[in-house]
C-alpha cells in the first residue's frame, strides 16, 4: 500500500499546478501591438498565398510596424498604427473594430470604378417591383426576368424563392443583379444558388488551420452544391457582378461560374474567400480575420476576386441616357 | 355491544396482514415518492435501526453562487472573469451492511463573464451529470466515514462570446472517468450535530468534442466537414479537478442546513486550442437522509 501514497502525490501535485493557461500580454500599446500580431500570426490563412502573390512577409511587417508603437501613444494613434499593420494583409475580411473607429482594408472596391448607378438601378426596377425577403424583382420589357440581390445579410427562405421563381417561370431567362452585394450568410447564398443546379456538381473546396503554422491546414474537402427539392430554373442565368462582390457573394459567383447555363457579366469580383473569424485584444478591441479558405472548383483561390465570362463596364455615356451596359449585355445573351 | 374474541390462529393472520400491509401504509402516508419509510434524522448518528435490506438515501439541494474564470482560446485570447450561479442535486443511496453505495449528482451552472478591459462578453451555460460508485469504510466508531470510488462525468455546455463574428460559440461536451473520495466526520457543536464532508474527483480519461483549430461551425454542422472533433483525454490533456467541503448542521428533526464550497475546474488543452471554466461556488442547501424497507420485509 505504501508504495502507491507517493505517486499518488506525486500525481495530486502534478494535478494541481496543470493549468491549462495562455500568457496574458498587458493592456499597453505595445501590449496590444503583440497580442494583435500574434493573434493574426497564429490564425490567419491567406500567408503563403499572399507570400507568392505580393511578397507577404509577416515577421517583415512585425519590425516595420513595432517601431511606431510606444507606450505614450493615445488610443487612436495605436488604432491608426494597428489598422495600417492590418492593412498590409490586403483582405477586406480583416477590420479592427474599436468604439471610435472600425479599421478596414477596402481597396478592392475603392481603388475600382463602380460599374453601378443606383439611379440606373431605380430606372430598371420602376416602381411597380416585387419584394420577397432581400430580392427584389419584375419582369423587362424583353420577357426577362430580373432580380436584384444586394446582400446576402438577411435570410432568403425557400418560400421567398419559390414565389420569386414562379412569377418569372415564363421568362426566356434570368438576370440576377448581385453588384454590391458585400456577402452575409453563405448558407443564404447556397440556398439561392440551388436553384440552378439540376445534379449534384462540385462548385469549390474548403479548408481551416489545423494548427499555428502559417502551412498548417486540413485536407481539401470538396463542395458540392446540391439541386433544391422545390421550383428550380432550367433556362439561361446571368449573373451581373462588380468590385463590390464579396465574401459569401463572391462564392455565390463562384458557385454559380460553375454551371453550364450561367455567365458571369460586368466588372471582376472583389474576392473575399477566407470565412472570417473573430478575437479580442487586452484593450477590447475586436479583430476579424480570414480563418478558412474557400477555392474554386479547379482548387484556385478566388480570395482576390473572380473575372467575369463578359466584361463590361458602365460608361459616362450610356448612363447619360438610363442605359446600363451590363444588364443591357445580359439581355442581349439570354435572348440570342 | 359486546365484542367477541377472534380465535389466536386468526389473530396471528390478521397481524401478519398488517404488517404486510405497513410499508405501503408508509409510503402512502409520508413520502409522496412511495418510499416505505423515511426518516427526519440526517445524520447518520440518529439513523433508523439499520437492517440488512435498508436503504439509506441521502438527497441534497443546493444552490450557489461565485466568481467564474474563463479562457477559450477559440473564442478569444482574453481571460474572462465574472459571477455565476450553481444548482446542485445529489443522491447518494447505500445498502446498511454493504460496502458500496452510488452517487448521482446534478450540476447545473449559468455565469456571465467580460474581458479585463469591460468591453467584451461571454455567457456561459454547463449541465454536468456524476454517476459514480464509491467504497465505504466506517473508522472511529462510526464518526468517520472514508469513500473511494469511480465516477462517470458527462458534461454538456456553450461559452456564447456577444461579439464574434463567425466562431461565436464554444459546444462543450465530455465524458470523463474520474476517480474520487470522500471523508465525512461526524461530531457535536453547540449542542447540534454536524458533520463535515470533503469530496474530490480528479480526472483519468475520457472522450470530449472540440472543433479543430481554426474550424468553423459551419464546417462541422453545414458541410459534414469532420476532422478530429471527437477527442481521447487523458489527465495530460484535460487535468480537471473538483472539490467539495460541506458542513451538514441539523437544525430541527426534519431540518438539516447544508453550507458549503465548491470548486470545479474544468480544463482542456487539445487541437491546440485552450480552454478553462474555473467556478468557485459558495453553497447553501439542505439535506435529507431516509431509508427505503423493501416491500418482502
Amino acid at each position: 500500500m505504501k508504495k502507491f501514497v507517493l505517486p499518488f502525490y506525486l500525481f495530486i501535485l502534478l494535478l494541481l499546478h496543470a493549468c491549462v493557461d495562455t500568457e496574458e500580454r498587458p493592456n499597453s500599446p505595445s501590449g496590444n501591438f503583440e497580442a494583435l500580431w500574434q493573434i493574426i500570426d497564429e490564425h490567419y490563412c491567406f500567408f503563403d498565398y499572399k507570400q507568392h502573390a505580393y511578397g507577404l512577409d509577416w515577421n517583415s511587417v512585425y519590425n516595420k510596424y513595432k517601431v511606431r508603437v510606444n507606450d505614450k501613444m493615445d488610443d487612436n494613434q495605436l488604432f491608426e498604427v494597428l489598422t495600417d499593420m492590418l492593412a498590409e494583409l490586403r483582405d477586406g475580411h480583416v477590420n479592427l473594430s474599436s468604439p471610435m473607429d472600425y479599421g478596414r482594408y477596402w481597396a478592392w472596391q475603392e481603388s475600382y470604378p463602380k460599374n453601378f448607378s443606383d439611379t440606373l438601378e431605380r430606372h430598371y426596377l420602376g416602381t411597380d417591383y416585387k419584394i420577397s425577403s432581400a430580392l427584389r424583382y419584375r419582369v423587362l420589357d424583353d420577357n426577362i426576368g430580373y432580380i436584384r440581390c444586394s446582400s446576402f445579410e438577411n435570410p432568403i427562405g425557400e418560400g421567398n424563392l419559390d414565389e420569386c421563381l414562379n412569377y418569372l417561370m415564363l421568362c426566356r431567362g434570368l438576370i440576377i443583379d448581385i453588384r454590391n452585394n458585400g456577402g452575409g450568410d453563405l448558407t443564404t447564398a447556397e440556398l439561392l444558388a440551388g436553384r440552378f443546379v439540376h445534379e449534384k456538381t462540385l462548385v469549390g473546396y474548403m479548408q481551416h488551420k489545423s494548427g499555428k503554422g502559417h502551412s498548417d491546414f486540413s485536407k481539401l474537402e470538396p463542395q458540392y452544391l446540391e439541386p433544391s427539392s422545390n421550383l428550380r430554373w432550367h433556362k439561361g442565368v446571368c449573373v451581373l457582378t462588380n468590385r463590390s462582390v464579396y465574401s459569401a457573394a463572391n462564392e455565390f459567383a463562384v458557385m454559380m461560374r460553375a454551371l453550364p447555363h450561367v455567365q458571369l457579366v460586368g466588372d471582376h469580383t472583389g474576392g473575399g474567400s477566407g470565412m472570417p473569424m473573430s478575437n479580442s485584444l487586452p484593450n477590447g478591441w475586436s479583430v476579424r480575420y480570414s480563418a478558412c479558405p474557400m477555392y474554386d472548383r479547379d482548387k484556385q483561390q478566388t480570395e482576390f476576386g473572380i473575372a467575369p465570362d463578359v466584361a463590361v463596364t458602365l460608361t459616362d455615356a450610356a448612363t447619360a441616357q438610363n442605359i446600363d451596359p451590363i444588364i443591357e449585355t445580359a439581355r442581349r445573351l439570354l435572348t440570342e | 355491544m359486546k365484542h367477541k374474541a377472534l380465535p389466536l390462529e386468526m389473530k396471528h393472520k390478521a397481524l401478519l396482514f398488517l404488517l404486510a400491509l405497513a410499508p405501503y401504509a408508509a409510503a402512502f402516508s409520508q413520502s409522496p415518492v412511495g418510499y416505505a419509510a423515511t426518516s427526519s434524522q440526517p445524520l447518520p448518528s440518529s439513523q433508523p435501526q439499520p437492517s440488512d435490506t435498508q436503504k439509506v438515501i441521502t438527497r441534497s439541494t443546493m444552490v450557489g453562487a461565485g466568481p467564474t474564470k474563463i479562457l477559450d482560446t477559440y473564442l478569444s485570447a482574453e481571460h474572462f472573469s465574472g459571477t455565476g450561479l450553481s444548482f446542485i442535486s445529489s443522491v447518494e443511496r447505500h445498502r446498511e451492511g454493504k460496502h458500496w453505495s452510488t452517487l448521482i449528482e446534478h450540476e447545473a451552472n449559468i455565469s456571465s463573464v467580460k474581458d479585463r478591459a469591460g468591453k467584451q462578453q461571454e455567457l456561459e451555460a454547463a449541465y454536468n451529470l456524476y454517476w459514480g460508485k464509491l467504497y465505504n469504510w466506517q473508522l472511529l466508531d462510526g464518526k468517520l466515514r472514508l469513500q473511494a470510488g469511480g465516477v462517470a462525468n458527462a458534461l454538456l455546455g456553450v461559452i456564447y462570446n456577444t461579439s464574434n463574428s463567425n466562431n461565436p460559440a464554444q459546444a462543450r461536451a465530455h465524458l470523463n472517468i474520474m476517480p474520487v473520495g470522500t471523508a465525512s466526520y461526524h461530531f457535536q457543536l453547540f449542542h447540534k450535530k454536524m458533520m463535515a464532508r470533503y469530496e474530490l474527483a480528479l480526472p483519468l480519461c475520457g472522450i470530449m468534442f472540440s472543433p479543430n483549430y481554426g474550424q468553423s461551425y459551419h464546417e462541422l454542422f453545414n458541410r459534414g466537414n469532420y476532422d478530429h472533433n471527437v477527442v481521447p483525454t487523458t489527465f495530460i490533456a484535460a487535468p480537471e479537478w473538483r472539490q467539495m467541503l460541506t458542513l451538514d448542521c441539523q437544525l430541527s428533526r426534519t431540518f438539516t442546513l447544508r453550507l458549503g464550497y465548491l470548486g470545479n475546474m474544468q480544463q482542456q488543452d487539445v487541437n491546440q486550442l485552450k480552454q478553462h471554466v474555473y467556478t468557485h461556488r459558495l453553497l447553501i442547501g439542505f439535506t435529507k437522509r431516509f431509508s427505503i424497507i423493501p416491500r418482502s420485509l
